[in-house]
């Protein structure tokens, strides 16, 4: 196995604070690998640096052998990596399927000129994209909400159709940030069999955030866990859950 | 005859409404469909209006190419308004457009050989003579009235400005119902997941301004030809909060508010004119222009509470999260 995603020595600093101080750590494609530390570790700034949506202050993250650390959000995405947010962000006023239309890739509908010129050619991407998103929502289990308006969904389901709508984007990582904060336990299992079986069937890699530690010790591969910025250490969840230096940061020293 | 009952007085109103639906549809493709606070827009209405008398005037083109240049040179005000500053937050990119159309406006104010200054579009040609870019567009509007067989002039105008109109409005309502317009809706609605999803959030906030703009600069080609005279006291910022008074009263969000916005507006304002009884009358004539302005403030104040979502607008989007 090779990595898909190399970190390293990545900085980002806001004014005098650090937030992600020096973190090097490579993911391995076909992977599961879960990215866990105490509040303030720096996890979120670094997902937002691997995103685009934040530039590092120093150092190099390279996708795919393409360095993506100085690529715009929306570049990064097209390359292939793609993210969600912690609170999903979907499109609360559009129906669910046009939220999955959205993210389909190459559109040429989507350019001004494109619908005006070639009406035809976004009108036959459109039909192929139309099938694939309820192929896709039908995945989830989100079919009968299809005309629905996003906004209407609960949380779960707005995860559900998050990840829906990073499947129509066909990437090659996922970076998932907490899939399970505010998700019903009972749509948990279902949302980690999705997960599971993505990873399985279309060989995506996901890099997930999550401080539900009995999810990441269920699905990880491997983890990589952050301190004051840095990675402390990298390795399977049984390495992970014995190291002392994990159960200080997490416990505190003093425990 | 009562002005109330002059068939020219209310086509005049007509008129007016249909050139308030032009510029407040670009508005409505800006702020309603991209989600840009645009406070500027009477400015690309100038640039359109100045662009085309200028060049009829100045260097002698016909108007049927002095027309769309002027509607090319909004558009292209648009893009270069927006290329460094539409990567501003929301609130600061709506300060810098005020700004910007103020700075059109003292533009044209101050560079006389340019504009005619203060005296407006009179001077725009040698000193002495009194210039005139209408000449093309009143023989156009006479010939298109024989054709009709229309006794009026003001009758004519507002088939012309309404046609115009509509078209428009059809054109805009088309492109915002293909994929480009439910990606326009996505940034509007959240920018971090549009670029999320691959989309170019900064391409297409540019292409929506410019756009809006354009249509802004079509209101101010019908405006110059309607009253065959323009100075830069005609593109006050009271001209942009009309459009958005009308974007309010009809709707976010849905191009068809729009001229039912306008029309509300117009004769709104218009009527008003005839509050020539107690206690109106208590009021000195001359300030009592003034009292629609109030009217129409207190009817959008009890619209907001009332009907948050316009007259035409969709209460269900409005209150999702």
């Amino acid at each position: 196995m090779s990595p898909i995603l190399e970190v390293e020595d990545v900085v980002r600093t806001f004014g005098a604070v650090r937030a992600v101080d020096g973190a090097t750590f490579a993911v391995e494609e076909h992977s599961v690998t879960g990215l866990i530390g105490p509040n303030g570790a720096g996890k979120s700034t670094l997902f937002a640096t691997i995103a685009g949506s934040l530039k590092p202050t120093s150092g190099r993250i390279v996708f795919a052998g393409r360095r993506i650390d100085r690529t715009s959000a929306y570049r990064v995405a097209r390359a292939g990596v793609v993210r969600t947010y912690q609170a999903a962000r979907v499109l609360t006023r559009m129906s669910v399927l046009d939220n999955v239309l959205l993210a389909s890739k190459g559109h040429p509908g989507e350019r001004l000129l494109g619908a005006v010129l070639r009406p035809g050619a976004s009108r036959d991407h459109e039909r192929a994209a139309r099938a694939r998103a309820h192929e896709l929502l039908a995945l989830v289990g989100l079919e009968a909400h299809a005309q629905a308006y996003a906004g209407t969904l609960s949380g779960g389901q707005r995860k559900l159709l998050d990840l829906a709508r990073v499947l129509m984007l066909e990437p090659s990582l996922v970076l998932l940030d907490e899939p399970m904060a505010g998700v019903a336990p009972a749509l948990r299992v279902e949302l980690l069999e999705h997960i599971l079986a993505v990873r399985r069937d279309r060989g995506i890699t996901f890099l997930v955030v999550e401080h539900d530690l009995d999810f990441v010790m269920q699905a990880a591969d491997r983890v990589v866990v952050m301190n004051e910025g840095r990675v402390l250490t990298v390795g399977t969840p049984a390495e992970v859950r014995t190291n002392e230096q994990v159960v200080d940061a997490y416990l505190g020293t003093a425990h | 005859m009562s002005i109330l009952a002059s068939g020219g007085f209310w086509a005049f109103v007509g008129v007016v409404a249909g050139i308030y639906t032009i510029l407040s549809l670009g508005l409505q493709v800006q702020f309603g469909f991209a989600g840009l606070l645009n406070f500027g827009q009477v400015g690309f209405m100038a640039l359109g209006a100045y662009t085309m008398a200028i060049l009829v005037v100045k260097e002698g083109w016909s108007m049927w190419l002095a027309a769309p240049l002027g509607v090319a040179a909004a558009a292209v005000g648009g893009l270069l308004l927006g290329l460094p500053t539409l990567r501003l937050r929301a609130d600061y990119f709506a300060i810098v457009t005020i700004a910007f159309s103020e700075i059109i406006r003292y533009v044209a104010t101050n560079e006389t050989s340019l504009t005619g200054g203060t005296q407006g579009t009179i001077a725009l040609g040698p000193t002495g003579t009194a210039s005139q870019y209408n000449g093309q567009w009143a023989a156009f509007q006479t010939h298109l009235q024989h054709s009709l067989g229309f006794s009026s002039a003001d009758a004519t105008m507002l088939v012309i400005v309404w046609t115009v109109g509509v078209v428009l409005l059809t054109l805009v309502w088309v492109a915002l119902r293909t994929p480009w317009g439910r990606v326009l809706r996505a940034v509007r609605d959240d920018e971090d997941a549009a670029a999320s999803l691959g989309k170019n959030v900064f391409a297409y906030k540019l292409q929506a301004l410019a756009l809006g703009a354009a249509l802004a600069g079509v209101a101010g080609l019908f405006y110059a030809w309607e009253f065959s005279f323009f100075s830069p006291d005609d593109f006050e910022p009271l001209l942009t909060f009309f459009a958005w008074m009308i974007l309010l009263l009809g709707g976010l969000g849905r191009v068809w508010a729009v001229p039912v916005g306008a029309v509300v507006f117009g004769f709104i304002f218009a009527g008003t004119r005839f509050l020539n009884f107690a206690p109106f009358t208590w009021v000195a004539s001359d300030e009592r222009a003034y009292i629609r302005l109030i009217i129409i403030g207190l009817i959008i104040l009890v619209l907001v509470v009332l009907r948050p979502q316009g007259l035409l607008g969709n209460r269900r989007e409005m209150v999702l999260e």
